[in-house]
């Protein structure tokens, strides 16, 4: 089908999302809780487009586009005056809670916001609340943590702030988190994250960290490959293998 | 100890095994039983009905008819609904203040009472309200919620 | 005992009518929460006990009164509607409305009124304006104007029985929609107009429509019990007083879109209504109503109840079915609505209590009758929750149309304490408020929204001139900042700034231009928010500024709260002129800052004062000023 997107035309496919077409044509959407691996849920905002139609009689709306389904004809706009100031407020409320992260203020930097223009209600770290580690999580079904309470209470945890029995060490909703909040240690024979140890487990080709024992024993259970698939990293891995044609090619 | 055990095991033989979508229900059973949602409580109706640990903690502290900690034999709701904010709920809540020692969240030191502040319970003709256990206590005149306690 | 089919039905019918019909009289004791809560339960006892102490064939049930002579019906009924005045106790045939009933009046009410046929005067409801006593319902000024048709059993029928619903026609509906085809019923409630009694006004037959337009094999019923506006309570009395006619409602909407699972959602503060409920379901399964083949037809349908937690936001449609899935109640955008994918992602017809409470009259009146009440775009009528400073508070029904000044000052009985009026606020936390130059707007979904409010579910709020617009603004504000999921920016950051803004100027720093900005964050929130709580949460802010700028201004530019009512920016003075010295604000002070003797003027110590207005309140000469 053909869309609309800041007056050129696209093409788009059913049950895509306006947001999934625009990147594929190269138009930059900011986001902030949005991941190609990961199912959408619109909290951020920040992807905010106005869209209207021939057949809506003038009628105009503001939508979050990694959630709005395309449909023939669809005008889409990424960047009038109502999505420019929406944009500017939800990065102005960002930068309250979060005024010393620098990933927020190198975001709002780039829409000309340099400070924020209101009160700050700083939080005890720089969680934007954007829900990726606890979907990246979930998704892999490990469920180790979630959002508690709600509204301005609301923050990421485990449960009864413990560590996590669910937890694998795997490291994943560190990786996503946005601004760095999740923090874990790692020494010659441990990974600490959330408060839990776990026993690090490295590749015996070259000694680099690979994951935690516990990661391989889910992973093992789920996958059924062999024990060889978990003892050396990809570099090494790919070397036994080039090793071996090399000495079959003699 | 084998009192939480009993509790527990009360609540578990009313649920249906496996089946995630009761786990509201499931914790106020538990609320209903303890007063209030004992992390092994929780944790035990989790595993039951093949909930994540986490995803029970979610619903715990996401409606605010839960309390994570034990709570005072009474809990004295106080009504904040428009029609009772307007006819002086502020003022009642002060004078429970004021008399149990306690604010809304709180419990007093001896466990008897815990204050709530709850949203409106549609008695707006009795406004102010404040529900102590099941007894309503209506119409409330600045001065005459501790009184009308003590009256039982 | 099964009803297997329509016959059956018509058969059981006729005998409950003639016996329904036989018992004449009855003495119907409200148990609506206002009269519940001040001991409407204790009065019934005390009567049953005293009739039959004293000889009388009291029954407390339809049935056992086939046995007697000369039966007395004792029946627990729902809310009354005239909940200022309980505990209320109407005696029929005579139509006598005895008011404020304690356990004490039983032995009085049954000699000198059920065996003697006296009227006890001072048990008459007293017109607040007027001071004459009213009989009845047929004379009362507050039951005058009504029109019952979502409460057309409340208050009157049995509250936890099947026979008194049947007896007055109940289940004829479903029996007749059962004759007609899934589409000929849709079309019937297209035509009728009836909009969704929530809030929201969604055409319903459309929504049911939609429904079954929409690709799936699995349907789901919900009905939203979750009533969460502060000041709202009809969908609690229509659940408590006439579960029958939801569940009726909610059965025939499952024949109409092909569903075979419901959900009754009762928020967590209803405990009556779960359990009522719960009874009238396990009748209706008893009976064959709900279950399989109901009615001998080929519908299968089952209803359960799901309680709520504790959460505002779940009154959301698409958070409440994340609740009823046992999950934390977020809602999800709408893009897709939830009559295509909605509970456990199948299409789903989610409508208010008042709204299935509607269905059953419009299949055996028929469309026509009900677009013949209230307005061409707002047909029928709707219920309301009277309540804060007018003298008659309660439930009440009105057709749609019927101007906001006839309800306040006609039905509503004017303002309590004769003081002026200020503000009516409809529409909850998602609503505005309207002053006294709109009072001559009707009242529906279209008229009040224009003027910058809305209708909402029911529940409509009058103010005097000692509430402060300003803080009914911060007031909504911090409830929906409880009562925010937190899932998105806009709503959870941007409503505690917002309040942040309102709780400055009510402490009295407010700074030129706090009204611009408070207006672009709120347009912001209302167009960024994921959900209906965030977009609607600026209403209560914005309607304010528009309708009453000024108090806003002498808050800001001021520093002064004209009402007399945020602490910071208000003094309080007593006037020794006004002061009779009768020491009911002394006794009444908290922090004990007023002194003075009895029949000298009483003088309050500012340093001690903390403002909270209690003598103003008790003061009965108006001696007690805001400088």
């Amino acid at each position: 089908m053909q869309i609309f997107i800041d007056g050129k035309r696209c093409g788009a496919n059913q049950g895509e999302t306006i947001l999934a077409a625009a990147r594929r044509h190269g138009i930059d959407i900011p986001t902030l809780c949005n991941h190609e691996a990961l199912e959408p849920i619109g909290a951020c905002r920040l992807c905010t487009v106005e869209i209207t139609h021939a057949s809506w009689k003038g009628w105009k709306g503001l939508v979050a586009s990694c959630l709005y389904p395309v449909e023939e004809g669809l005008e889409v706009f990424t960047a009038s005056a109502p999505v420019v100031e929406l944009r500017q407020v939800i990065l102005d409320l960002l930068l309250a809670r979060c005024p010393e992260s620098p990933e927020i203020r190198a975001l709002a930097a780039s829409h000309g916001l340099h400070q924020t223009t209101l009160p700050l209600f700083v939080e005890a770290d720089n969680c934007i609340l954007c829900g990726l580690c606890v979907r990246i999580c979930d998704a892999q079904d490990y469920h180790a943590l979630s959002t508690v309470n709600r509204g301005t209470t609301k923050e990421v945890g485990t449960a009864w702030k413990e560590p996590p029995a669910d937890c694998v060490g795997c490291l994943s909703c560190a990786r996503i988190c946005p601004t760095g909040v999740i923090r874990y240690e790692e020494d010659q024979a441990t990974r600490t994250i959330w408060g839990r140890k776990f026993e690090l487990v490295r590749c015996t080709g070259c000694g680099r960290p690979l994951t935690t024992r516990e990661h391989i024993e889910a992973s093992r259970k789920r996958t059924g490959l062999k024990d060889e698939y978990y003892t050396c990293c990809d570099a090494c891995k790919k070397k036994a293998v080039s090793d071996r044609f090399v000495q079959v090619g003699r | 100890m084998s009192e939480v055990k009993g509790g527990i095991e009360r609540v578990l033989s009313r649920l249906p095994k496996g089946d995630a979508s009761v786990l509201v229900h499931a914790m106020q059973d538990v609320q209903t039983e303890f007063n209030y949602l004992p992390a092994d409580a929780v944790k035990a109706v989790a595993e039951h009905l093949g909930v994540p640990f986490s995803k029970a903690y979610a619903v715990a502290t996401f409606y605010k008819a839960f309390s994570l900690t034990p709570r005072g034999k009474t809990i004295l709701k106080c009504c904040t609904g428009t029609t009772c904010h307007i006819r002086g709920s502020s003022v009642v809540i002060e004078d429970l203040r004021k008399g149990l020692g306690v604010g809304p969240g709180e419990t007093t030191p001896d466990m008897a009472y815990t204050v709530e502040a709850v949203n409106c319970v549609g008695a707006c003709a009795l406004a102010p309200v404040v529900i102590a256990g099941d007894r309503y206590m209506a119409n409330l005149k600045p001065g005459e919620v501790m009184k009308r306690l003590k009256e039982g | 005992m099964r009803i297997d089919t329509p016959n059956t039905l018509e058969t059981i019918r006729t005998r409950l009518k003639k016996l329904d019909a036989g018992v004449k009289r009855r003495v119907l004791v409200c148990s609506g929460p206002g009269c519940a809560a001040s001991g409407g339960f204790k009065v019934h006892e005390a009567l049953v006990k005293e009739m039959r102490d004293k000889g009388l064939e009291a029954e407390v049930e339809l049935a056992p009164c086939l046995e007697r002579k000369d039966p007395l019906l004792v029946a627990i009924t729902g809310c009354q509607g005239l909940c200022q005045s309980g505990p209320l106790v109407h005696i029929l045939p005579d139509d006598i409305l005895y008011t404020g009933v304690k356990p004490a009046h039983a032995a009085d009410i049954v000699e000198k009124t059920l065996k003697g046929g006296e009227v006890i005067e001072k048990l008459l409801v007293k017109d607040p304006k007027s001071g004459e006593r009213g009989k009845g319902r047929a004379d009362i000024p507050f039951y005058k104007g009504q029109k019952y048709i979502a409460l057309e059993g409340c208050g009157r029928i049995l509250a936890e029985s099947l026979d008194a619903y049947l007896a007055v026609g109940g289940f004829s509906a479903l029996a007749e929609a059962l004759t007609r085809t899934p589409d000929a019923v849709i079309t019937e409630v297209e035509k009728s107009g009836l909009r969704g009694r929530g809030g929201g006004g969604y055409g319903t037959g459309r929504k049911w429509r939609s429904c079954v337009k929409a690709p799936g094999d699995e349907r789901f019923v919900i009905c939203n019990g979750d009533e969460g506006d502060p000041g709202a309570f009809m969908d609690c009395c229509i659940m408590e007083g006439d579960p029958y006619r939801v569940l009726e409602g909610m059965i025939i909407c499952a024949h109409a879109v092909g569903a075979r699972q419901g959900y009754i959602y009762v928020r967590n503060e209803y405990p009556r209504a779960v359990k009522r409920l719960t009874l009238a379901i396990e009748a209706c399964r008893a009976a064959g109503l709900l279950g399989e083949r109901i009615l001998g037809s080929g519908l299968t349908f089952d209803i359960r109840i799901s309680r709520g937690g504790g959460a505002f936001v779940c009154g959301e449609s698409t958070a409440l079915m994340r609740s009823i899935e046992g999950n934390v109640g977020e809602p999800r955008a709408k893009y897709i609505h939830s009559v295509e994918r909605g509970l456990y992602n199948k299409p789903t017809v989610l409508n208010n209590v008042e709204t299935f409470a509607c269905v059953p009259s419009i299949i055996t009146r028929g469309a026509a009758w009900f677009t013949g009440i209230g307005t061409p775009k707002s047909p029928g009528t709707k219920a309301f929750c009277l309540v804060g400073k007018i003298r008659n508070t309660g439930l009440i029904e009105v057709p749609m149309g019927t101007p906001l000044r006839e309800v306040i000052f006609g039905i509503g009985g004017g303002m309590l304490d004769d003081r002026p009026f200020k503000a009516v606020q409809t529409g909850g936390p998602s609503g505005g408020c309207l002053p006294d130059s709109q009072l001559d707007l009707p009242v529906d979904f279209d008229a009040l929204t224009r003027a910058g409010s809305m209708m909402g579910s029911g529940g409509m709020i009058i103010m005097d001139d000692r509430t402060c617009m300003v803080d009914v603004a911060r007031y909504f504000l911090a409830f929906l900042l409880e009562e925010s999921c937190g899932k998105c920016v806009p709503c959870r950051e941007g409503l505690r700034q917002l309040h942040a803004m309102i709780e400055n100027i009510c402490q009295g720093k407010g700074k030129a231009g706090d009204l611009e900005r408070i207006e672009r964050l709120a347009r912001n929130i209302k167009v960024g928010s994921l959900c209906g709580l965030g977009k609607s949460a600026p209403n209560p802010v914005l309607s304010t500024i528009k309708n009453f700028r000024e108090e806003y201004e002498a808050h800001i530019r001021d520093k002064r709260c004209p009402a007399g009512v945020c602490r910071a920016i208000t003094t309080f003075r007593i006037d020794a002129e006004a002061c009779t010295g009768c020491m009911l604000c002394v006794k009444a002070c908290p922090p004990g800052a007023v002194t003075g003797e009895r029949k000298q003027p009483h003088v309050i110590d500012e340093a001690i004062c903390t403002r909270c207005g209690a003598c103003r309140m008790v003061c009965k000469y108006d001696a007690v000023k805001t400088v």
